[in-house]
C-alpha cells in the first residue's frame, strides 16, 4: 500500500476515506482534522486556557500532545480514582507523559478527597461506573472554574460520539439529542466542554499515539466489566466495514440537520441551578450529587465494623 | 513461525505461516481498523507480507472502559 499523498510505503490504512498514509502524511492529516473540528465548531479561541482531562489512555494523551503542538495553553488534569494497582498504573503513565513533553499537570486524588472509588463501590448501591463518571465530571468542571480555565477538553473520538448518538437515538432522548456535539457552551456554573478529536476514530488516535511514541495505559478498569457503549461500537464497526464513511456521515448529518431540529423542539427547562451548599458546584438539589455521595460514603464507612476493626 | 502478542488481552499465539497481514487479521477475526498491527517500530497495512520469525504486536483500539 502506498501513501496517497507522497507514494511512500503506507503505515495507516483508512478505508473510510478510501486512502492510506505514511507516518508523516498521517500526522498532517490528523492535525488537519483537529484544526477543522476546532475551526468549524468554535471549540477554542486564541489565548484561552485549556484544561485537558487525562485518563492515561490513547485518546486523552494524543489530544494533549496535539493541542500543545498547535500552540494552545494546555494543562492536564488527572483524577486518581484510588483503585488498587489500576489507578497507580494509569497515573504513572500520565505523569511520565507530562514530564517527557514538559506539560503542566494537576492531579486530584479521590482518596484524599474522602471518596475513593473502591469505597463508592462498597457503600453506594448504584452502578459504580455511573457514580465514577459523575465524580470525574464534577472535578473536571470544578477545577476548570476554580482555576480560571475557559475550556475543558476531553478525548472523546468519533467512535465515542457515534455510539453515544446511536444510544440517544434508540431512546429518542430529545434532551440529549438537543445538545450532543463537539461543543457544550459554558452556562449556569459549567465550563465550556469541547471534543477536538470528534472527527477522528479510535483507530486513528491509536495510530497517532503509537507513531508519536506515547506510552498509554491499556488495562481496562477492573470495575467496568466493559464500557457501556462497547456493543454499539461493534455494531457500528460492522456498518463501517460494509459501507466505509458511514460513521462520519451519520455524525456530521446529525450536527447539521438533526440537532438543530431537536434544539428547537426541546423547550423543556430543568430545575433552576444554584451553587452547592458544600462545594459551590452547580446543582438543583441544594447539596450536589457528589457531595451527597461523599456524605453517604463517610457515614457508611464509619459504621462499617470491618473498617472499625482496622 | 510467526509470534503474535495481542493487547490488551495479553495473549500470545504462534502460527506456522501467514502470507500477509490481511490473512492474520482474518484468522483473528479482526477488520482493518479494529487494531494496530505492529512490527518493530512500524505499523503494517493489510497487504504487508509476514516473514518467518516475525514478532507481531496487535493492539486492539476499542476502549473497554
Amino acid at each position: 500500500m502506498k501513501c496517497r499523498k507522497c507514494k511512500a510505503p503506507a503505515e495507516v490504512p483508512l478505508p473510510s476515506h478510501n486512502t492510506a498514509f505514511c507516518r508523516d502524511c498521517f500526522a498532517a492529516y490528523f492535525t488537519g482534522q483537529v484544526e477543522k473540528a476546532i475551526r468549524r465548531h468554535g471549540l477554542i479561541k486564541p489565548g484561552e486556557r485549556v484544561l485537558v482531562a487525562l485518563s492515561g489512555g490513547k485518546d486523552s494523551l494524543s489530544l494533549m500532545l496535539e493541542l500543545s503542538r498547535l500552540g494552545y495553553d494546555v494543562t492536564g488534569l488527572h483524577v486518581d480514582l484510588g483503585i488498587p494497582v489500576s489507578s497507580a498504573a494509569a497515573r504513572n503513565k500520565v505523569e511520565a507523559f507530562c514530564r517527557l513533553h514538559g506539560l503542566k499537570l494537576r492531579v486530584i486524588e479521590l482518596e484524599k478527597e474522602g471518596l475513593p472509588i473502591p469505597d463508592v463501590k462498597r457503600y453506594i448501591n448504584r452502578p459504580v461506573c455511573s457514580a465514577c463518571g459523575k465524580i470525574k465530571r464534577h472535578w473536571f468542571n470544578r477545577i476548570a472554574l476554580e482555576e480560571d480555565f475557559q475550556v475543558l477538553a476531553t478525548g472523546h473520538n468519533l467512535d465515542d460520539e457515534v455510539a453515544r448518538l446511536f444510544a440517544n437515538t434508540l431512546r429518542w432522548d430529545a434532551g440529549y439529542l438537543s445538545d450532543q456535539g463537539p461543543c457544550l457552551q459554558a452556562e449556569n456554573g459549567f465550563a465550556r466542554k469541547v471534543k477536538p478529536l470528534c472527527r477522528l476514530t479510535e483507530f486513528e488516535t491509536g495510530c497517532y499515539a503509537f507513531l508519536n511514541g506515547i506510552e498509554i495505559h491499556t488495562a481496562p478498569c477492573p470495575y467496568s466489566g466493559g464500557a457501556s457503549f462497547t456493543g454499539h461500537k461493534r455494531l457500528w464497526a460492522d456498518l463501517e466495514h460494509m459501507s466505509p464513511g458511514q460513521k462520519i456521515a451519520f455524525y456530521d448529518g446529525f450536527l447539521k440537520r438533526g440537532r438543530p431540529a431537536f434544539a428547537r423542539q426541546e423547550q423543556e427547562k430543568g430545575d433552576p441551578l444554584a451553587p452547592c451548599e458544600v462545594c459551590k458546584s452547580p446543582t438543583s438539589t441544594g447539596i450536589c450529587g457528589v457531595c451527597r455521595l461523599k456524605i453517604a460514603v463517610t457515614e457508611r464507612r464509619a459504621a462499617d465494623p470491618e473498617r472499625q476493626a482496622k | 513461525m510467526i509470534t503474535v502478542f495481542v493487547e490488551p488481552d495479553n495473549e500470545t499465539f504462534t502460527f506456522e505461516k501467514h502470507n500477509t497481514v490481511l490473512m492474520l487479521q482474518k484468522r483473528l477475526g479482526l477488520r482493518v481498523n479494529d487494531a494496530l498491527i505492529i512490527r518493530g517500530d512500524r505499523l503494517l497495512t493489510p497487504d504487508d507480507r509476514l516473514e518467518d520469525g516475525d514478532e507481531i504486536r496487535i493492539r486492539k483500539v476499542t476502549s473497554t472502559g
